[in-house]
Parts: C-alpha cells; sequence; structure tokens
C-alpha cells in the first residue's frame, strides 16, 4: 500500500463495524458507542493483539495434549486400544495407505501448528511494525481464515464413529480426551483468526 | 484537519464510562486452559500405578499393550513390555498396575498367564479364546508392597479368599491323585487337591488339600482321609473286592474322608492339620478301633503269601490283622525265623459276642484281660496260618482251639506279649506226607533185608513141586495123560450116537412115541 494514503484514523474519523456508518470519535483512546446502532466504536478491534496472543497461547497449549492423549478408545473383545492422532497416522502408514496417512497428518498436525505458527508470525510484525510483505501477509492471513473452517473435520469423523460404532459387546469407540483438546485448539485458533485485526497491517505504514 | 461542514454535521459520539483493564479478561483463556492441560497430566502421572515385572517362563499369548492384568475378571494394568531375560531362558513381563489397584500388588500376590486349560477338574479359560490370553493374579496378604514376581505356571487352582480349610495329608504314593482332583465327603465333592509334593527324603508324598466351607467342619481330628481313586480292586486273603466312589472319581481320581464312630461333637481340625492318607476305606475305617492290643506270633514255617493288613480271625470271625510280617533272630548263632506283628481289636472281639456288657469289656485294662487270655490259651487257642484262597495263596492269621495243645504259659511281661502257634494245616500234612514217605522207606528197607531171600528160597521149592507136576500130569507117557485120552475117546463116541439119534428124530419124530419103524422100500 501506499503510505500517506487517507484513512479515517488520519482524519479523526471511525467507522462502526456493524452498521458501518460514519462517526467522530470521543476521544481516540475511547472511541465511544456508535449513535445508530449502539455498538461499541473502536477504531482498531479493541485489544486486538493482546487478545489474538492469549488465543494463540491457550490453542498452542491445547495442542500437546490434543496429540499427547487419545483422541479415540476403541474396545474390542479382544483388546483395548487408544489412539492418538500421530499413532492413527502410524496405524495408517504401516497399514500401506500412506496418501491416508499424509492426509490425517497434513489436516490434523500440520494444519493447525502452521495456522498458529502464522497467526504468532502476522502479530509479532505487527508489533514490530514491519513495514515488509504487507500483502503477503494479507494473503497469510486471508488462508488461515480460511482453512480455519475445515479443520473440525477430525472432530467430525471422531464423533460419527463414536456414534455409529457401538456394537457391544463386540465393540464399541469412545472418544478419548485428546479430541476435545483438538476441538479446543480449532475453535481458539478460529477465533484467533478473527481477533486479529488485518487493518493494523498497515498501521505502522500509516503513520 | 478541516472546518468542513459535513464533518461538523457529523454527531458526536456519546460518553459511556467505562473502566478499562489493563489485562484483557481474554487471558483467562489460555490460562483455564494451561490449568487443564496440567490438571490432566498431574492426574495421568498421580494415577500412574506401580510398574512391575514378572518373569514367566513363557508369555504364551502375552503381548505389549493388549494384554491386560485382571482380577476377578476386572482390569487393573496392562502389559507395556515382553523381553527376554539377560540369558534367554525366561521372559519379563512388564506391566502397569492401575494406582487404584495397587494395593494388590503385595510380596505373596502371585501370577499366572489365564489361558484356556483343561484340566482334571474341568475347562477353565474358555474366555480366553476370545478375549486372549491374560495375566491373572492370585492376592497375597502380605501388606508389603512388591515389583519383581516370579509368574506361577499353573493358575492355584483355589483362590485364597474362598473360605474353607487347607489339610495336608501324607501317603506312599500319590496314587492316581492329581492336582484338581475332587476330595468327597460322603460321596458329595467338598473339595480338591491343590497340590502334592515328594517329602524330603522322598520317602513319602504329601498332598494338600482344600475343603470347602461350611464341609471343612465335618474334618476333625478322628478323620480319616483315604484313596477313593478309580477302581479299587483288591485282591486279598478276604476274595475279591471292587469298590469305587463316584463314576468321576473312577475317571481322575479323588480322595474321600469321613469320620468313623464320631464321639458327639468334636472339634474341628485345625488349618494345615495333617492326617494319614489310607489306600481304601476299609484300610481307613479299620484304623479307628479303640482297644488295640498287639502280640507277636512266632512261626516255624515260611510266611510266603502273609502280606501286612492279612486278616486274624477267631474261629472265623475277623478280629485283627498283622501288622508286620519280618524276619528276627540272632545273626551270631544263625537262628533266624519270622516274626508276625498282630493286633487284636477288643471292639471287633465284642462286637461278635452276644450279651456282653460291651462298655464294661471295653473298659477294662490290658492287665485286667490277661486271665482271659491266659484261660482261652489253656483251653488250646492257638494261632496257626490258613490259606485264605486256593488260587492266590494269601494267607491269614486264624486262632482255634486245639484241644490236645501243650500248655502255654503267657508271658505278658514281654511287650507285645508272644502268643503261641501250632503250624499250619498245609505244613502239618506236609509233615505228616513225610514221616508215611518215611515210614514207607523204611518198611521197603525191610522187605529188602528179609523178605527178598525168604522169597527165593520158597521159588526155588515152587519149581521142585512144577518139576514133579510135569512128569506126572504133563508128560506124554504120564499115567494121567493115558486116562485121559480114553475118556475123551469115549466122550467122542457118546457124542456120535447122540448125534445118530438126533438125526433119526428129525426125519421121524414119531419115532419117540413109536418107536423106530422099518423104513419104506
Amino acid at each position: 500500500m501506499r503510505a500517506g494514503v487517507l484513512t479515517g484514523i488520519r482524519l479523526g474519523l471511525v467507522s462502526c463495524e456493524s452498521c458501518g456508518l460514519l462517526s467522530r470519535p470521543l476521544r481516540v483512546a475511547e472511541p465511544g458507542h456508535c449513535p445508530r446502532c449502539g455498538e461499541e466504536l473502536e477504531l482498531r478491534r479493541h485489544n486486538a493483539i493482546q487478545r489474538t496472543w492469549a488465543l494463540i497461547i491457550a490453542a498452542f497449549i491445547c495442542y500437546i495434549p490434543a496429540n499427547v492423549l487419545p483422541v479415540m478408545v476403541s474396545n474390542t473383545l479382544v483388546s483395548t486400544e487408544d489412539d492418538t492422532i500421530l499413532s492413527g497416522v502410524v496405524l495408517l502408514y504401516e497399514t500401506g495407505s500412506w496418501p491416508l496417512a499424509l492426509i490425517v497428518l497434513i489436516a490434523s498436525v500440520m494444519i493447525p501448528l502452521a495456522k498458529l505458527s502464522a497467526l504468532a508470525y502476522l502479530l509479532i510484525t505487527v508489533q514490530r511494525r514491519s513495514i515488509e510483505g504487507q500483502n503477503d501477509r494479507i494473503r497469510l492471513y486471508r488462508i488461515v481464515e480460511f482453512v480455519g473452517r475445515w479443520s473440525m473435520l477430525d472432530v467430525f469423523v471422531i464423533a460419527f464413529t463414536v456414534a455409529l460404532i457401538q456394537l457391544q459387546p463386540l465393540m464399541s469407540v469412545e472418544p478419548g480426551y485428546g479430541v476435545l483438546f483438538f476441538a479446543a485448539v480449532v475453535v481458539l485458533t478460529m477465533i484467533a483468526a478473527e481477533t486479529f485485526d488485518p487493518r493494523s497491517i498497515w498501521d505502522s505504514s500509516n503513520e | 484537519m478541516t472546518d468542513h461542514t459535513d464533518i461538523n454535521n457529523v454527531p458526536e459520539a456519546v460518553a459511556v464510562p467505562k473502566k478499562r483493564m489493563r489485562f484483557s479478561v481474554v487471558w483467562i483463556i489460555p490460562i483455564v486452559a494451561a490449568i487443564v492441560a496440567v490438571g490432566i497430566a498431574v492426574q495421568q502421572i498421580l494415577s500412574k500405578g506401580p510398574t512391575i515385572n514378572i518373569v514367566f517362563k513363557e508369555a504364551e499369548g502375552i503381548e505389549a499393550g493388549k494384554t491386560f492384568v485382571k482380577h476377578k475378571d476386572v482390569k487393573i494394568g496392562q502389559v507395556t513390555k515382553v523381553k527376554l531375560t539377560k540369558d534367554f531362558t525366561h521372559v519379563v513381563v512388564t506391566a502397569s498396575i492401575d494406582k487404584s489397584a495397587a494395593g494388590l500388588i503385595v510380596e505373596d500376590t502371585k501370577f499366572y498367564i489365564e489361558q484356556p486349560r483343561v484340566s482334571l477338574s474341568g475347562i477353565s479359560g474358555l474366555g480366553t479364546l476370545m478375549s486372549g490370553n491374560y495375566i491373572g493374579i492370585e492376592v497375597g496378604k502380605s501388606t508389603k508392597a512388591h515389583y519383581e514376581f516370579i509368574g506361577l505356571e499353573v493358575p492355584p487352582p483355589i483362590s485364597i479368599e474362598e473360605p474353607g480349610r487347607r489339610f495336608i495329608l501324607e501317603a506312599d504314593n500319590l496314587g492316581s491323585v492329581g492336582i484338581g482332583s475332587p476330595l468327597y465327603y460322603r460321596r458329595l465333592n467338598v473339595g480338591q487337591v491343590i497340590g502334592y509334593d515328594l517329602a524330603e527324603n522322598g520317602r513319602s508324598v504329601t498332598i494338600k488339600v482344600f475343603v470347602k466351607a461350611p464341609y471343612d467342619k465335618y474334618v476333625t481330628a478322628d478323620t480319616r482321609f483315604w484313596q477313593a481313586s478309580g477302581v479299587d480292586v483288591s485282591l486279598g486273603a478276604d476274595g475279591l473286592s471292587v469298590r469305587t466312589q463316584s463314576a468321576l472319581s473312577v475317571l481322575i481320581g479323588g480322595i474321600a474322608f469321613e469320620t468313623f464312630g464320631s464321639f458327639g461333637d468334636v472339634k474341628p481340625a485345625a488349618e494345615k492339620a495333617v492326617f494319614n492318607l489310607y489306600g481304601n476305606r476299609t484300610e481307613a475305617a479299620a484304623k479307628i478301633e479303640e482297644v488295640v492290643t498287639p502280640y507277636v506270633l512266632r512261626f516255624k514255617e515260611g510266611l510266603r503269601g502273609l502280606s501286612v493288613g492279612a486278616p486274624v480271625t477267631y474261629l472265623g470271625f475277623p478280629i485283627g490283622e498283622v501288622t508286620s510280617v519280618r524276619l528276627e533272630g540272632d545273626m551270631m548263632t544263625g537262628d533266624i525265623h519270622p516274626r508276625v506283628d498282630i493286633v487284636i481289636y477288643l471292639g471287633r472281639f465284642v462286637r461278635h459276642m452276644k450279651k456282653v456288657d460291651t462298655a464294661k469289656e471295653m473298659g477294662m485294662s490290658l492287665q485286667e484281660r490277661r486271665p482271659t487270655v491266659q484261660r482261652l490259651v489253656d483251653r488250646g487257642l492257638r494261632a496257626q496260618l490258613k490259606s485264605g484262597s486256593l488260587v492266590t495263596g494269601q494267607l491269614y492269621v486264624a486262632f482255634d482251639l486245639h484241644k490236645d495243645a501243650p500248655r502255654v504259659k503267657i508271658d505278658f511281661t514281654k511287650s507285645p506279649p508272644e502268643l503261641p502257634t501250632v503250624p499250619s494245616g498245609l505244613a502239618d500234612l506236609q509233615e505228616k506226607l513225610q514221616s508215611i514217605l518215611a515210614r514207607l522207606e523204611g518198611l521197603l528197607k525191610r522187605a529188602d533185608e528179609e523178605v527178598v531171600p525168604e522169597a527165593k528160597k520158597t521159588l526155588e521149592e515152587l519149581r521142585g513141586v512144577l518139576k514133579s507136576v510135569d512128569t506126572t500130569v504133563v508128560g506124554k507117557d504120564a499115567p494121567m495123560q493115558q486116562d485121559l485120552r480114553e475118556t475123551l475117546q469115549e466122550i467122542n463116541r457118546a457124542a456120535q450116537a447122540v448125534r445118530g439119534l438126533t438125526e433119526s428124530l428129525e426125519r421121524n419124530p414119531d419115532a419117540i412115541i413109536r418107536g423106530k419103524t422099518q423104513e419104506k422100500p
């Protein structure tokens, strides 16, 4: 983006995020509420960086048990087996279906990690007021937002499996704690992506 | 900025007073996440029970991560590792036990691999056909925790918690008893054999049995155990006898017990009390006689066919049995002869008698009974070996009254006192036969010496007589011969005349009435 472009902040104006009404803020620190719809006005999303950081850190914390704890406990007459995401990948690979193993590995292990890393990277660059590669960064942000909704696939699969495979006493599948953490990772990452204010990417170049 | 009307027309925002927080509430999320994650980690660590190592001979059907440790069919742990010992002779199975079950893992806890088993008392562990083998435990009573164990090869047949009592039986041999063989009380299956072992000196066998509650109270100090193994065929002096316990025990053997002649309520025997195991029921029942009087018999004859346990009879009534048969004597003088120890059961003796004060008789002491025994001996009471069966040649000791026996005084100072004997009928017969033969021999000898020369002389005389007979009677010109010839000629002529008569009579039968008629021309 070109520097010196006219922005709302430069004009001392703020647009409401829900109804889009342009208004003058009371003060820069506390812009007040939208006179039309009553929504709290923010020049930038309130505390966006801090919140995003909090969510990302929470997601990171959850990411560890999500991978360590079993996501699925399958009870058969013969045995009880605990499966973590990674053991599932290993099992798939060992049984010869390496494309499936790759899909699971990418979708369930690498993508959440990549999303978290991407958000962390965006936050760091914003905080360091970096003016480089702003277009690349917004593209990265869009990808993160887009991918987010597909990340719950694993959780859905497990939910379906658990509901369908209840052949007591021959076989039954129960969800493990891991799946809760996995869902938490996905949800927290999505919220974090939502909380992040992409406008802040250009803030530094406007000053 | 500028005083642009448009901008001035923009309404001013409404001020709403609000506290600002330095830190966003959002930080609660990572804190909660961290607390939950740490909480789960802590719970995982805390719930981790002890890890134990069990050494097995072989790890049949044991797989790391798939085999469980189960108590009462409840999963209490899981095998985490299976590997060989350093010398490759055994298998070390590492299992992590749930914290909740850690109390079960004590010093004397026993581990075994539960698998399908076909044993004497049935089939067990069929469930493992479906679920796979698992490690069973037999919880010990100790309270000391322990983490290294040696696994059993077979599961203990009786759980330590099963109410009942264990007893130890001593026997000469194991018979057909095995672990799991049933224990019968009045033909009820009330327990089983839980183990056996050779005695340390190798001369006997100790058998451990378990009697289930409430039947264990029937085992008292007077209880007798005997082998109810299979079919008990005994061919003794008292003939052929066949006994069986139950159809099952015929197949797999077993032990039975009973309290013979119990007197009121007797205290049950203590745990791990030691009992004798008798060969059969008769043997077990016999030993219960209260008044047992030992005696010694010395025979002059061979005792082949007399075995320990052979009956002792008085005029045909069984009153005791042989307890030992052996040789005794002086090695220096070479005077070695068989000695037979017997016992007389007064109870049986008295039982056969009519109108007798049993209690009084039984209550008499050995001293008091001595005159009776002496009186019997005075009247000719003698022990004798008799053949119980001609087929088997088994002998038994029979007391009979021999009227003509010489008087014997019993030496009651000896213990046990000796009772007089007479040679057996068989030996008697043998002796008599021998004396007959001896006499026959003497007879023959005398005949040889005295009769034969006499006979020779007689024979010579006889020959002279015969010669004279020859000349007077048999010679060609002997007068007797001539007379004889003439007589024969006379007879011949007479016979011819008779023939002529009969012929003419045939022709003219009426000639006998009318006389001879002239023949018609």
